[in-house]
């Protein structure tokens, strides 16, 4: 059991004085209470099978400072390349500190800080993953965003992590509730600026009621030598829907490290989770993937596309987990990864899981590696297209059907753009 | 001075010579037939002209208004104009036909130090087109040739043809997988370009196509020689006897 523990890290009582986590209620004292206990323990090991192909050794060497202790960070403007989307209300976060001088002005929709009166904090399946404990032993104030009806406005989550002349730790937490039919899309830009690394840690919890929507696109950029290890925790209701869509873009300005980690627990009839991603690396940034559905309840739906392009020597990671309970029949689940190489330095670990206990399900995965065709190169050369331009297309291409499944024409637009201008700054490699 | 010139042109794939000293001359306006039987070097030959990577050149010269192609790659071929139509033209999933169309009219362009086609001319530039050659519209907004029937590749084949304008087309085999009616819809497209400053290259297996397009010369080509040429009545005479007496010689 200790060998699949890390239990040298920078987590532990200095780090909890400096963070000056102030009493935040009965209720989250009790659940930072359990989290420290937890935390105390170690971080999750190489021989601990979730964390095996994402190592987390690095990080627990890296001397992080809390980012409230940190008296040498000023970001006073938003990074050009973040994005402004039609229709949504920008919430800045600072290494995971609201900012509302960078922020629009909250209206129209139910944005406060994290209280004790969120009775639904700590609820969704994550509670007991260890960087989930991390994340409720120090995040230092949190968002809780409420749905109710059709929100015709998105919230457009910006959180940036920026290190002063010490590496800093910070734990973004967001509690997203709806009431039943209502429908919010939620969307988040995780940025960095480059300088001394830096550690992200973000928990989000989103509880799905009945007949509700929650649409959810993320993008992660942080470009630069830091780690982001991101943890969603979701439960969807009888015919509620979660339509997610992860996008990880890096490898030009440093070798980050990314996890994004979703779990979703289908609980009611009915009930469908549509989650999909794009990554496209290079450098030596590791981007891991790691997906768990439970289906609880039968007749629902959960349907994974993720696609990657791999540059330099990245590392790419898939690890998608169904676990169908014996009375959720008539469970339809599919997963499938695929991965492109642009070189030969790059690779990929894999690892479908389909647990089973229902009779009357269908359950698919499916996993393919390859590299740019050459008759396909050969082709577009044929007509005229330079080696870079081909590769461009064909990458676009490859990631196209993936893209697709993001279900607003708007966002898809911007999130195509963002893997044109990675396309662009890797045109020249080869 | 002519406008394709290949002089003792001899090429290997690994240790096998496929080509072993083709010569031959096309000037401007004139469509050349080269007729053989399988595996005589006849798609070799399209794809060495094209610059298609795996193939040795151990001697000789292709040279498109005097200038030796094959020290170009094949992406600087396509834009100093030649263009190869594929016998089996691949399905490129993701990338829409008309994106597609768009990336190499402009690649073309920007050979030409012309700017970037206006977004409304490409249109109306692909719409006249793909009309005279009885493409349905939705074609160019599905992904290239994914899903599309071999009559509808090869269509594709000849618009991009059309938009390209080539001074050389190599037709490689286009009359493969085609029932009749699309065989003379893209034979039409084909004659249509027809001009005084193109030259046609067809290579074919059968004398059929030769009826639609047709040739002002006809090559048999065996064992990966030029054994003989002629007029259009060439082909007709290989039709009826056959190419046994070229490969026993």
């Amino acid at each position: 059991m200790a060998a699949s523990l890390i239990s040298a890290h920078p987590f532990g009582d200095a780090y909890a004085a400096k963070a000056g986590t102030l009493s935040a209620g009965a209720r989250i004292d009790a659940l930072r209470k359990v989290a420290r206990t937890e935390i105390g323990r170690g971080l999750p090991g190489p021989k601990n099978e979730e964390w095996r192909f994402t190592p987390l050794n690095a990080l627990s060497r890296v001397g992080f400072i809390p980012a409230a202790a940190a008296d040498d960070v000023d970001v006073t403007v938003v990074p050009s390349d973040v994005p402004r989307f039609e229709r949504a209300i920008r919430v800045v976060l600072v290494n995971g500190t609201f900012q509302p001088d960078l922020s629009d002005k909250i209206s129209g929709i139910d944005i406060r800080p994290l209280s004790d009166s969120d009775a639904a904090l700590g609820q969704t399946a994550t509670a007991n993953l260890p960087l989930v404990a991390l994340n409720t032993a120090f995040f230092a104030n949190g968002l809780a965003i409420s749905a109710k009806g059709h929100q015709p406005l998105a919230v457009h989550i910006v959180s940036i992590g920026a290190s002063g002349a010490e590496p800093v730790a910070f734990h973004p937490r967001v509690l997203v509730t709806t009431a039943p039919g209502a429908e919010l899309t939620l969307i988040e830009s995780h940025v960095g600026l480059p300088g001394q690394p830096y550690f992200a840690n973000p928990v989000t919890e989103i509880l799905i009621a009945e007949d509700a929507r929650v649409h959810r696109y993320v993008t992660v950029t942080e470009d630069c030598d830091a780690f982001h290890i991101a943890t969603t925790g979701v439960t969807v209701a009888a015919r509620g829907c979660f339509a997610a869509f992860h996008l990880g873009l890096g490898g030009s300005r440093g070798e980050g490290t990314v996890r994004q980690e979703i779990h979703a627990r289908v609980e009611g009839e009915g009930a469908q989770v549509h989650l999909n991603g794009a990554y496209a690396i290079g450098g030596g940034v590791h981007h891991d993937f790691t997906t768990v559905i439970d289906h609880v309840a039968g007749g629902a739906l959960s349907k994974q596309m993720f696609k990657g392009v791999l540059d330099g020597k990245s590392h790419g990671v898939y690890q998608g987990r169904v676990r169908v309970a014996e009375n959720a029949q008539q469970t339809d689940a599919r997963q499938l990864h695929r991965a492109l190489f642009l070189t030969a330095g790059p690779s990929v670990d894999v690892k479908p899981e389909l647990e089973i206990a229902a009779d009357d399900v269908q359950c698919a995965h499916g996993a393919t590696t390859g590299s740019l065709d050459p008759d396909h190169l050969f082709f577009l050369a044929a007509r005229g297209l330079d080696p870079e331009t081909a590769r461009m297309l064909l990458v676009e291409g490859f990631l196209a059907d993936a893209l697709e499944q993001i279900g607003d024409a708007h966002v898809r637009e911007v999130f195509g753009r963002q893997v044109a201008g990675w396309l662009q700054r890797r045109g020249g490699a080869s | 001075m002519p406008l394709l010139e290949i002089k003792n042109l001899h090429a290997k794939v690994g240790d096998k010579e496929i080509l072993k000293g083709i010569s031959l001359t096309i000037n401007g306006g004139e469509v050349h037939a080269i007729m053989g039987p399988n595996g005589t070097g006849k798609s070799t030959l399209s794809n060495v002209i094209a610059g298609r990577d795996g193939y040795d050149i151990t001697q000789g010269e292709v040279l498109l208004d005097g200038k030796n192609l094959l020290e170009l790659s094949a992406d600087a071929r396509a834009r100093a104009g030649v263009f190869l139509a594929f016998q089996y033209p691949v399905e490129i999933p993701g990338v829409s036909t008309s994106q597609f169309l768009k990336t190499a009219i402009n690649a073309k362009r920007r050979q030409q130090g012309k700017p970037e086609i206006d977004a409304m001319e490409f249109l109306k530039l692909v719409k006249a087109k793909i009309k005279a050659l009885g493409i349905a519209d939705d074609m160019i907004r599905r992904p290239l040739n994914v899903g599309f029937s071999g009559g509808e590749k090869k269509r594709a084949e000849i618009l991009q043809m059309t938009l390209l304008e080539p001074r050389l087309a190599v037709l490689d085999e286009t009359d493969s997988g085609l029932d009749i009616d699309a065989l003379k819809v893209v034979s039409e497209g084909v004659n249509a370009l027809r001009s005084p400053d193109r030259g046609f290259l067809v290579i074919t297996h059968y004398q059929r196509l030769l009826n639609y397009i047709v040739p002002d010369h006809v090559h048999v080509m065996t064992g990966g020689r030029i054994v003989a040429s002629g007029g259009k009545e060439l082909a007709e005479t290989l039709e009826a006897e056959g190419y046994a007496k070229y490969q026993a010689a």
